[in-house]
This record gives structure tokens, C-alpha cells and sequence, in this order.
């Protein structure tokens, strides 16, 4: 739109429906903004020309005034779309989910899973075990490479908890001890916990990538809210 | 089969997300067959799949499938300056598209077929000779 446009249709339902059409499109592209810059705008480009010139055709259907867009043409476009929040949704989930699959970086996995938290149990379910899994995971491998660093207090211990009970605990050596502490793997915690601890990284990550897989499967759940807006206005 | 799936809007919860479901998994097929001859820009995507099929395509959810597509490799895009005065984003099938599409329609068309076998019965109506025995076990069940 240029400015020369904006002045002519000043104050005209031209210029209300633009204003609706500038609205959506900017409630969107805030929407999709974990998407790079470049590809939201792509997003938001490709929209506007949809909406602008499905609007225009819409109102040449039902009138005679030569393929303007009104107020009411472009609110029906909008209704097909559903609103900018769920159309992002769709987005945002679709892309996170290709690069986790892709990458299986536990960056973008448990991004991905935080997305789905809010969506479903299962969703919320996976998250939860899969940061359990990674931080088990992570601790096993630095406890392993703190041992010779910590000797004394870095590693798998037996710790008295009350009179005749005690707990098994991981340390990573950076507080003392409590006294009759008991060092159950001794210098093995540095092969064991090493290994231990990228396999359990490895499980998680398929796990997660799996429950991603599911749960992209599981998706008309979420679409057909979408879907359901959209119908309302065919 | 797809004025079927337009018509089963309304129905039960369980009837309803398998419904979804069906036409989410066609509406892929379907977008990759309809840019089989050549180069479509969302718009017309959009028109050509609900003159050539009754498929109700919600709009909202035909531009994300685009962009996934395209992400998966299946499709490429490019902006083209219109007559219209606003430029319009074309899509175009890869290769690996074609193959996909390909794939795609060889898996679902023996798949229907083998379904329409097992669908006869249920159907007296339309296939009467052929469904008359089994659908008069199913009634006398009901």
C-alpha cells in the first residue's frame, strides 16, 4: 500500500479494510515469532496476498463494485482463515517438530515438548520425563568427570538418613560429605557413570523423538479447533 | 469417497476425529496431486481443491501443510509479481515430490480398492448384488 493509496481512500471502507487486513497481519507475525525473521515474513507476505485478493474477489461475486475489498469481504476471508493465533500455532508446531526430528538436538527437542506441554497430558507427560531423562543424564556424565577432580567427594554414595535408614545419592563433590558415608562405585563411577550417562542421554532423546512422532500424529486434536473455526464461515 | 468425507461433518466425538483425521491424511495427496501439471499459487491450490473434489479445505490449514511440504522437501516456492498488483507465492512439486506423489497414489488407490471390498456390505444400497447376503446377517444382528 502506498501512500498516495492511504490518502486517496482515506476515511472509506477501502481504508477500514486494510486496517483489518494490517490488524490480523500483525497479530500473526507476533505469533510466529520463535520462526526466523525471514521465514515468518514469508509467512506473513504469502497471507496478505491471500487475504487481499480473495477478499477483493469475494465482494465482485455478491456486488457489482469491480473487485474492492470492504470490510465484510475481508472479515470473511479472515473467518476462513481462523484466528492469527491458531493459524500460527500450526506453524510454529509443524516447523519445531521437522527440525527436532531432523537435528535431535535436546535444545530444540525439549522446545518442542515445551510447545506440546501446553496442549496435551501426554504431551506434558513427555516433557517432564524427557527433562528428567536428559538432567540424570548430564549428571551422571559430569559426576564421572569430576571424580578425579573431587576424589573424595565426587561420585555414587551411601548416606545415613536417620537412625537405621540411608539414601543412595549422586555428588558431584562440590559440598562435604555427611560422616559414614559410604562410596559405593569408588573410582568405577568414572567408566560407569560415563557410559551410563550417554546412553541414558541417548534413550531419552529417542524417546522424545518418538513421543514427538505420536504426538505429531495426534494432531487433528489441535486442527480440528482450526478446522472448526474455518467451517463456520464456508 | 470424498463427498462421503465432506458429509460427515457433524457425527459422533470418536466418528468426528476419525473423520479429521482422514481428510488431514487426503489433503496431502491431494495438494501434491493438484500440482501435478504445474506451478499453483495458494489461491488457486485452494479453488482447484474444492472445484475437483468435495473436500471441505479449511484454508487455515492448507497454508501451514504448504509450508511443511515445503520444509520436508516436497515442494519449492517463488514469489512472481502479478497483473494484480500484489506478487504471489507459487508452488512447484521436486522431484522427490513427484515421487512422494507418486507413492502416494499408488499406496492410496490399493488401499481403497481393498477397502471398497469390505465396504459392500455395509453399503446394500449402492451394491446391492454383491452386499445382499452378508447385509441381511449384519441387520438380523442389529
Amino acid at each position: 500500500m502506498t501512500e498516495t493509496q492511504r490518502t486517496e481512500t482515506r476515511g472509506t471502507d477501502v481504508d477500514l479494510a486494510r486496517a483489518k487486513i494490517k490488524k490480523y497481519l500483525q497479530d500473526l507475525a507476533a505469533a510466529l515469532g520463535s520462526l526466523p525473521k525471514e521465514q515468518s515474513n514469508d509467512i506473513v507476505e504469502e497471507l496478505r496476498s491471500h487475504i487481499v485478493e480473495k477478499s477483493a474477489a469475494n465482494f465482485n461475486v455478491n456486488d457489482d463494485m469491480n473487485g474492492t475489498m470492504t470490510p465484510a469481504s475481508v472479515d470473511a476471508v479472515l473467518a476462513g482463515l481462523g484466528a492469527p493465533e491458531s493459524l500460527a500455532r500450526l506453524y510454529v508446531a509443524d516447523d519445531l517438530q521437522i527440525r527436532a526430528l531432523k537435528s535431535r538436538s535436546p535444545v530444540l527437542i525439549i522446545r518442542t515438548l515445551f510447545r506440546w506441554a501446553s496442549l496435551s497430558f501426554a504431551g506434558f507427560s513427555a516433557l517432564v520425563a524427557s527433562i528428567i531423562g536428559y538432567s540424570l543424564s548430564l549428571s551422571l556424565i559430569i559426576c564421572g568427570l569430576l571424580r578425579p577432580i573431587h576424589p573424595r567427594t565426587a561420585g555414587l554414595f551411601r548416606i545415613p538418613d536417620g537412625a537405621n535408614d540411608y539414601s543412595v545419592s549422586l555428588r558431584l563433590g562440590f559440598t562435604g560429605l555427611p560422616p559414614g558415608s559410604h562410596d559405593l562405585l569408588g573410582l568405577w563411577i568414572i567408566p560407569i557413570g560415563v557410559m551410563a550417562g550417554l546412553g541414558l542421554f541417548l534413550l531419552t532423546s529417542l524417546f522424545a523423538l518418538w513421543s514427538i512422532r505420536r504426538l505429531r500424529r495426534a494432531t487433528p486434536a489441535l486442527s480440528r479447533r482450526d478446522e472448526g473455526d474455518a467451517e463456520v464461515s464456508r | 469417497m470424498a463427498q462421503t468425507l465432506g458429509q460427515a461433518g457433524v457425527g459422533s466425538d470418536s466418528g468426528d476425529k476419525w473423520e479429521v483425521q482422514v481428510r488431514k491424511g487426503s489433503l496431502e495427496l491431494a495438494i501434491l496431486a493438484v500440482l501435478w501439471p504445474g506451478r499453483l499459487y495458494g489461491l488457486e491450490i485452494l479453488r482447484r481443491l474444492a472445484d475437483s473434489s468435495a473436500l471441505i479445505v479449511p484454508e487455515g490449514t492448507v497454508y501451514p501443510l504448504l509450508n511443511r511440504l515445503k520444509t520436508e522437501g516436497l515442494l519449492t516456492s517463488e514469489w512472481v509479481e502479478a497483473d494484480a498488483g500484489h506478487p504471489r507465492k507459487y508452488y512447484k512439486l521436486t522431484s522427490s515430490g513427484r515421487r512422494r506423489a507418486m507413492q502416494m497414489a499408488a499406496f492410496w488407490s490399493a488401499f481403497s480398492a481393498n477397502l471398497e471390498g469390505l465396504l459392500a456390505p455395509l453399503m446394500p444400497e449402492t451394491k446391492p448384488n454383491a452386499a445382499a447376503r452378508t447385509a441381511g446377517r449384519r441387520n438380523a444382528d442389529d
